[in-house]
């Protein structure tokens, strides 16, 4: 069977309505009586809420309620209670959530807003992971030990500002260190960072007389929101609907609940009327959840022919406030710690930590961008150790079939992927051969760095999805998935696979592009690049389940066997003569006969998929399987350094990732492109900047600097095609990817060009100005 | 969202312009002047300012204006930054336009606007203090053509009520030889780590700054330092470096250390530049 879809650049199904602009987002949908909640959020980075004067703003024009965090009693988060909706008694970060109106305007809303007034004692900071661990340190929360764990396989440390540790023991390390001929060792910073999703954080919630609880949000995961406010506001779980238009943009910072909370308490205080938040730009950037900060130290053994025996890696990672996702995404880190790179000797301590920043959520990449930061940069500086050319290093250390993994999981071609293929071709594709350092004259320096990365899941073990097909009279066939469409097209992606599978032409596949929890099937969260694995996988049964209906009808109409019958195009037909056929259309709800007698039912399939033989991390050694796959590959990119004022230009971006199979080439080439350009803006710009007492100083697009399209390299993108056995035609997840080494091959150029070593992140001209006189200071 | 009430008012004179003023601010409603909007609606979304009422000064045919005339070049305070880069009648003016915020913004943001607002860096003056222009200044009791050395000093130093209205270039400067740079901390769009305007005159160099200290000047110090032909040219910059009229901040764009650097570097490349005719313009 030749692929028809599988393959193709499909156009997206939501193609039209976004590029006309007629695609609504949840705050676009307005209802009658709507009214509005706006937040009050601390302007104190650390300290007790000495008083909260609401009188000014009550007796302000269309206020219906105002809420503080005495008006809720429960803790919140995924991994570990620590969060109040509203802040109750102490602020943590600048930003945080106080107080909230409701009232008949969003302009009402915000006038009374502005008449609160919070006194704050402050208290002394926590401003860096590094600090937090010190022995006096202030601590952020002083009850730790009391905290709920949502998940068994968090560990906090009472009395220290730690909220989770994990270890990875592998293999003998001193036994490493023995047979090192050369060690390095070096320590890296990444800053903590937004991730400006076009849309900004909102959420509606509405009460229904019978108590049933409506919540309208923008989010990744609409199941586990629905979860959290029947579980919090101890409602029937199906009494809670969470419905979920398409969204503008996660990358993770839509897959936690908070705003939901909110909205819920605000039309709890209005009799159930609906209440709609947003979050401005400014608040979105400030008190909406952000990307983890992390100091890394990463020591690495090697033999003088540098194959590499022992690694060793300490984690610091910065989950601001709140625990919400870091101590998950800490864990993650920590079994990808070694990158894609045969090690036996490894030894890895990681730890959740809270500083008094803006809390943590997962970020594209859930933690490895910053971890392959240092890995890679610790790779380049052992290839100049060894003398050996940095991309040789990293390919004859590239981990293959049946080594093992951090987590101690045995490797297969199929769950691995092909590294080394992916080095191959990215050589050509960079034109490494040229070499990586060129002096073009008149203070420009041509270089190109390198890195590679791996990543899988780390999902929960138990994390599925579903998908039911129907079909229309006219033979035409509807999906229904539980998978938000979040921006990389992962429903048109879907229609492909039931196209495929159904060898029908794809756009006679309808999607309906919302969720909403009481029609669609559940889904675990659109997180972690797995829906078209996760959700794909069920859409096959779906698909499988409906033939068998198709074919068994056929069989009936057509009066012959089941096994005389095969399909396509909409039509089921004789093997051994397509002229004699039935149409899909004519059986989907039934099938007639001349007489009218009728057979048959209406065919609706169902599929549904539970990642299978996953486990959790062991505590002491880290062993355990996390995943079902890994997505494996390579990143380059060019630079052009102007030595004597330090500017650069980025030239080049290049990917090639193991994706199994590429099941729409554009849309894919468009997903790793967009993971590049979001990865060199954290390498060279994006970053929260701190005042002394721990003010956000960069709230604005003003200030908070993105990647603008002028700014863009050009991109290369290519493919390895190692089947994964498991995934919907072989395919591996990619949507997270190419963001996860590109600052690293930045940086590792910038570097290379500069003659100096750049260890943190963003690179600015200013950097590198400085490093270079603290380098030449050293030598003096 | 704007979390105040205002009136709105939209004169087609400046007399008109400058009553309405008046009478706005006799009750009380706090008035400003009104063009391109950006700074007041951005603010005005953060409370950072608060007004009873806008006068939107963009329908006026004066600060419409963009013509030579006589011994001059005149632009309305109401012209927008991009329609002074397209019109490009004054080269250097029309680069310093083009490099102010991004061109959707500059789309809205205006000459007087860009001069007259909160946001230090005002590009667009440096290459008016260069040029020795005058500004035409209305209020409600008369009109005045003024040097604009009398009226800018670190910003705009009008009394509450005035309202400027038009540039007047002197015309002999606009062909004159020029160097534009603009350098920010990352992106090509951004505040200014330093921005300098120099032109060539009489075989004097002339340069004007932004970002450098927290306002933009031109220093005849600077200017005199930079012309000593006494000096080496290495010489001549450290000169001008010491004459410099405020410390050189650390701010979220960049530190002095490194502002101080870039400054060395370009002065040193823009005087070179104008001094041997060749000219490149980044």
């Amino acid at each position: 069977m030749e692929f028809q879809s599988i393959g193709n650049d499909v156009i997206r199904k939501d193609a039209w309505e976004k590029v006309t602009g007629r695609a609504l987002y949840n705050a676009d949908i307005s209802s009658p009586g709507l009214l509005h909640g706006v937040l009050v959020t601390s302007t104190c980075a650390h300290g007790n809420i000495k008083s909260i004067h609401l009188q000014g703003a009550r007796m302000m024009a269309g206020v219906k309620a105002i809420l503080t965090g005495d008006s809720y009693p429960d803790l919140t988060g995924s991994v570990l209670e620590d969060r109040p909706p509203l802040a109750k008694g102490k602020v943590r970060y600048y930003g945080e959530p106080v107080a909230l109106v409701i009232a008949r305007s969003e302009f009402e809303a915000c006038a009374a807003a502005a008449r609160i007034k919070i006194e704050y004692e402050k208290l002394p900071t926590v401003n860096s992971p590094r600090e937090a661990i010190k022995s006096e340190s202030p601590l952020v929360h002083d009850q730790l030990g009391s905290y709920k764990k949502v998940i068994p396989e968090v560990y906090p440390v009472q009395n220290t500002n730690i909220c989770h540790q994990i270890k990875i023991r592998k293999g003998d390390i001193n036994k490493g260190w023995n047979e090192a001929e050369v060690i390095v060792e070096g320590s890296f910073s990444l800053p903590s960072s937004d991730h400006i999703a076009m849309e900004p954080h909102n959420a509606k919630a509405e009460i229904l007389p019978d108590g049933q609880i409506i919540v309208d949000t923008s989010s990744q995961s609409p199941f586990a929101v629905r979860k959290l406010i029947s579980q919090h506001f101890k409602v029937d779980l199906g009494k809670v609907v969470v419905r979920v238009p398409l969204v503008g943009g996660g990358y993770g910072g839509k897959a936690s609940t908070n705003l939901e909370y909110l909205a819920v308490m605000a039309s709890k205080a209005v009799g159930g009327q609906p209440v709609l938040i947003k979050n401005s730009r400014e608040q979105d950037i400030a008190s909406a959840p952000g990307k983890l900060a992390l100091e890394a130290t990463v020591k690495l053994g090697a033999r003088k022919d540098g194959k590499l025996v022992a690694g060793e890696y300490t984690f610091l990672v910065g989950t601001g406030a709140y625990a919400d996702t870091g101590p998950r995404m800490t864990s993650a880190m920590a079994m990808s710690c070694t990158g894609p790179y045969r090690l036996e000797n490894v030894w890895c301590d990681a730890y959740c930590i809270y500083t008094n920043h803006t809390f943590a959520t997962s970020f594209r990449g859930f933690g490895h961008s910053s971890m392959t930061f240092a890995v890679e940069r610790m790779m380049d500086k052992l290839a100049a150790a060894l003398h050996m050319n940095p991309l040789e290093l990293r390919r004859i250390n590239a981990i293959q079939s049946g080594d093992t993994t951090p987590t101690q999981v045995r490797l297969t071609p199929s769950i691995l992927g092909y590294l080394p293929g992916c080095i191959e071709k990215i050589q050509k594709l960079i034109n490494w051969e040229e070499g990586n350092r060129i002096d073009m004259g008149n203070n420009r320096i041509k270089a190109k760095g390198i890195a590679c990365f791996w990543k899988t899941s780390s999902s929960p073990t138990d994390a599925f999805a579903a998908a039911i097909v129907s079909f229309n009279s006219d033979g035409s066939a509807n999906l229904q998935v539980g998978a938000v469409e979040i921006g990389p097209s992962t429903r048109t992606t879907l229609a492909q696979i039931l196209a495929e599978r159904l060898r029908m032409d794809i756009d006679r596949i309808y999607v309906q592009m919302e969720v909403d929890t009481r029609t669609s099937p559940h889904d675990w969260k659109t997180v972690a690049s797995m829906s078209t694995f996760l959700v794909g996988r069920a859409v096959l049964t779906a698909a499988n389940d409906a033939i068998g209906q198709l074919i068994n009808l056929g069989a009936m109409a057509l009066k012959c066997s089941p096994e005389d019958l095969d399909f396509q195009h909409e039509r089921v037909y004789l093997k051994e003569n397509p002229e004699f056929y039935v149409e899909y259309k004519d059986i989907v709800h039934g099938f007639k006969y001349p007489n009218g007698n009728t057979v048959g039912r209406q065919i609706i399939g169902r599929g549904s998929y539970i990642m299978p033989h996953l486990t959790a991390m062991d505590q002491e050694t880290g062993k355990g399987q996390p995943g079902p796959f890994l997505t494996p590959g390579v990143q380059a990119v060019e630079v052009e350094l102007n030595t004597a004022d330090y500017t650069y230009r980025i030239i080049k971006a290049a990917t090639v990732l193991d994706a199994g199979k590429v099941i729409n080439p554009k849309s894919a080439k468009g997903l790793v492109m967009g993971a590049m350009g979001m990865g060199l803006g954290l390498g060279s710009r994006e970053a929260f900047l701190w005042s002394a007492d721990q003010e956000l100083q960069n709230t604005s697009l003003r200030t908070y600097k993105v990647i603008r399209i002028g700014e863009q390299p050009e991109y290369l993108v290519d493919w390895v095609e190692t089947p994964n056995v498991n995934g919907p035609y072989g395919s591996r997840g990619l949507a997270e990817h190419g963001i996860i080494g590109i600052h690293a091959a930045l940086v590792n150029a910038l570097s290379l060009a500069a003659g100096v070593e750049l260890d943190q992140v963003p690179v600015t001209p200013e950097l590198i100005w400085k490093k270079l006189r603290e380098a030449q200071n050293d030598s003096l | 969202m704007i979390p105040f009430d205002f009136e709105y008012y939209r004169p087609q004179s400046i007399t008109n312009a400058a009553d309405i003023f008046q009478t706005l601010e006799e009750s009380g409603k706090n008035p400003v002047f009104y063009a391109g909007g950006t700074e007041i609606i951005s603010m005005a979304r953060m409370s950072s300012i608060t007004t009873g009422a806008v006068i939107d000064v963009k329908e006026i045919p004066e600060l419409k204006a963009m013509e030579f005339n006589g011994d001059d070049l005149v632009i309305g305070a109401g012209v927008t930054l991009t329609q002074i880069h397209e019109a490009n009648l004054f080269p250097l003016l029309a680069q310093a336009c083009a490099r102010v915020a991004d061109h959707t913004i500059q789309n809205k943001i205006t000459l007087g606007g860009n001069l007259c607002g909160t946001i230090i860096y005002r590009e667009a003056v440096l290459p008016l203090l260069l040029t020795n222009a005058y500004l035409v200044i209305a209020s409600v009791k008369n009109a005045r053509r003024v040097p604009i050395n009398e009226v800018f000093s670190k910003r705009m130093q009008l009394n509450r009520g005035e309202l400027l209205v038009q540039v007047h270039i002197p015309r002999n400067y606009v062909s004159c030889p020029y160097v534009h740079v603009k350098r920010t901390k990352e992106d090509k769009i951004h505040y200014p780590l330093l921005t300098v305007c120099a032109l060539l005159t009489d075989n004097q160099v002339r340069a004007a700054f932004s970002g450098l200290v927290n306002f933009p000047f031109r220093s005849v110090e600077m200017e005199e330092a930079l012309n000593d032909i006494n000096l080496t040219l290495e010489q001549r910059v450290e000169q001008a470096l010491n004459k410099l009229p405020a410390a050189v901040p650390d701010n979220l764009e960049g530190s002095a250390g490194y502002r101080t650097f870039i400054l060395k570097h370009l002065l040193t490349s823009i005087v070179n530049e104008l001094e041997t005719g060749n000219v490149t313009n980044s």
